[in-house]
């Protein structure tokens, strides 16, 4: 991170859409890692594997049931918050999603989305 | 002055694409059952869209974020999972009542199938949406849809009591809960979310900076005023002509009629050509909302204009969408009532989408000057009220008056 100021971590970084270094959305923050004392940003987080634990604890055993990572494989990455570029009105990487794996989901070679006649 | 033109334009072209099949179906029935009585509440929900609109389509010109990437920031991954799973299922009953309306459109110029046309319909619009360019395609569906002018025409050709009309916009409620049911309505036909949805996705896809904030407001403004008179419309011809003979229009080609009735073959055609086009322009734009709703909550990377090969998931779940869709429409109920559904069931999600954009339209953080005024704030607020108390009532009224069959 370049700016070493405040950021309401909630407000502003939890939820944030993420862009990489072409302006491609890879991924929301779904979640934080904080260490140290006084805690500081290490890392966030990113995959459906974390959506489960976002929910209300009623709703968790059923949403891991349903899509947790013992049925879709634990899809989460730990992106390292010095891979961040900027957080102002978008939250940027330094580099291209693919270096970091995110984005996966978006490799039209899994859609077979090339054989659609409108490419 | 080509800015002008543009936005001119693009206001024609939304005009045309204004209506939809609840629209049609709420209007029309509402002015057999109770003549002109429920003008207002075409007003209430035409300003209520405006608001709405003028802000999303500012949050994504100023901020660059269409509506549910601000819904995932503000609501969060577990409250705003509530709204995308509500919003997402309208939006699929929605394409589906679109998909049957046309299917009953096609089935009265041509001779066949209900259920072939459904899937005609589906086919043709996916190609329509492979082979023209976006832009093209909305062009081409507002300025044919304009053809609905004929209601206009219509309207004016009937020469009702003007002063009945006129009292018609007073609002006035009863103890009728069929009367009540068709205020929620027609109210909820107006403020279609979906429309809004897609239409701050595009704002975003077409890259609106604080320049566009001009054509935003005239968009809101003018764009649904006009779009309200054409709605009003319907209301009037369909109280006119059938109030008085206590015809009760559960049949879609019914909407037609009137402008046959003032201009014979020829208007019959205009007005079903005109459904037509609205209608499927509504599908294609309802199906997509649910798309840009699903990949901007979860972060993928979305856009009409980057294709299948950059946006995988999005084109992806779009045809996934589109299939549900058509499962429902050919699953045998019928298409007026699924537009009832989709259309009160609208309502009941809409607080939920609403209420993040308030906040965040009014958020100085992100929207600098920008940010809601007095006025917006003001009539922001008041509608958040209106939408709450509409949407609380529609599903006792949807049961209590069994899907507005009395």
């Amino acid at each position: 991170m370049r700016d070493e100021g405040e950021i309401f971590v909630v407000h502003r970084l939890l939820d944030e859409q993420i862009l990489d270094s072409d302006g491609k959305r890879c991924g929301r923050v779904d979640d934080i890692e904080l260490r140290g004392s006084p805690p500081r940003i290490t890392a966030v987080l990113v995959g459906e594997a974390l959506y489960p634990r976002r929910l209300p604890k009623r709703l968790r055993h059923l949403a891991r049931r349903l899509a947790g990572p013992e049925r879709w494989g634990a899809n989460a990455l730990r992106v390292p918050w010095e891979e961040f570029d900027e957080i102002g009105a978008t939250l940027r990487l330094r580099r291209k999603a693919e270096e970091l794996g995110l984005g996966e989901g978006d490799d039209p070679e899994r859609w077979m989305v090339r054989r659609l006649p409108w490419n | 002055m080509k800015s002008v033109l543009k936005i001119a334009l693009g206001i024609i072209a939304a005009l045309g694409g204004f209506l939809d099949i609840g629209d049609i179906v709420f209007t029309t029935q509402a002015g057999a059952l109770y003549r002109y009585d429920l003008l207002w509440a075409v007003v209430l929900g035409v300003v209520g869209i405006a608001i709405y609109a003028e802000m999303c389509g500012r949050v994504a010109a100023v901020t660059g974020r269409p509506v549910f990437d601000v819904i995932r920031m503000r609501m969060g991954f577990g409250l705003g999972l509530v709204a995308l799973v509500a919003s997402t299922f309208v939006n699929v009953l929605t394409v589906a009542a679109e998909l049957g309306g046309l299917a009953i459109v096609l089935q009265l110029l041509f001779d066949a199938e209900y259920s072939l046309f459904v899937v005609l319909a589906t086919v043709g619009l996916v190609i329509v949406v492979a082979l023209l360019p976006f832009g093209g395609i909305e062009r081409v569906f507002g300025y044919c849809g304009l053809l609905m002018l004929v209601f206009i025409a219509t309207a004016i050709h009937q020469g009702p009591d003007w002063g009945e009309v006129a009292h018609g916009f007073v609002p006035s409620l009863s103890d009728s809960k069929l009367y009540l049911y068709f205020v929620v309505g027609v109210f909820a036909a107006a403020l279609m979310p979906y429309e809004v949805h897609f239409y701050s996705s595009g704002a975003v896809e077409e890259g609106w900076d604080e320049s566009n904030l001009r054509e935003n407001r005239l968009n809101a403004i003018v764009g649904y005023a006009l779009g309200g008179i054409l709605a009003c419309s319907l209301i009037v011809v369909s109280g006119f002509l059938f109030h008085p003979v206590g015809v009760d229009p559960t049949d879609l080609g019914t909407a037609a009629l009137p402008a046959q009735g003032a201009f014979g073959e020829t208007g019959l055609l205009l007005a079903l050509g005109g459904i037509l086009f609205c209608v499927g322009g509504a599908a294609i734009d309802s199906s997509f909302a649910a798309s840009y709703n699903l990949a901007q909550f979860l972060g993928w990377e979305w856009g009409r204009y980057r294709g299948p090969k950059k946006a995988p998931r999005f084109t992806v779940s779009w045809l996934v969408f589109l299939a549900l869709a058509v499962m429902i429409a050919l699953s045998g109920i019928n298409p007026v009532e699924i537009t009832e559904y989709s259309v009160v069931l609208a309502v009941v999600a809409l607080p939920l989408t609403y209420f993040p954009i308030l906040m965040i339209a009014g958020d100085r953080s992100f929207m600098r000057e920008h940010a809601n005024g007095m006025v917006s704030t003001t009539l922001g607020w008041l509608y958040f009220a209106v939408i709450v108390v509409l949407a609380l009532a529609a599903i006792p009224l949807l049961l209590m008056t069994n899907g507005g069959g009395g």
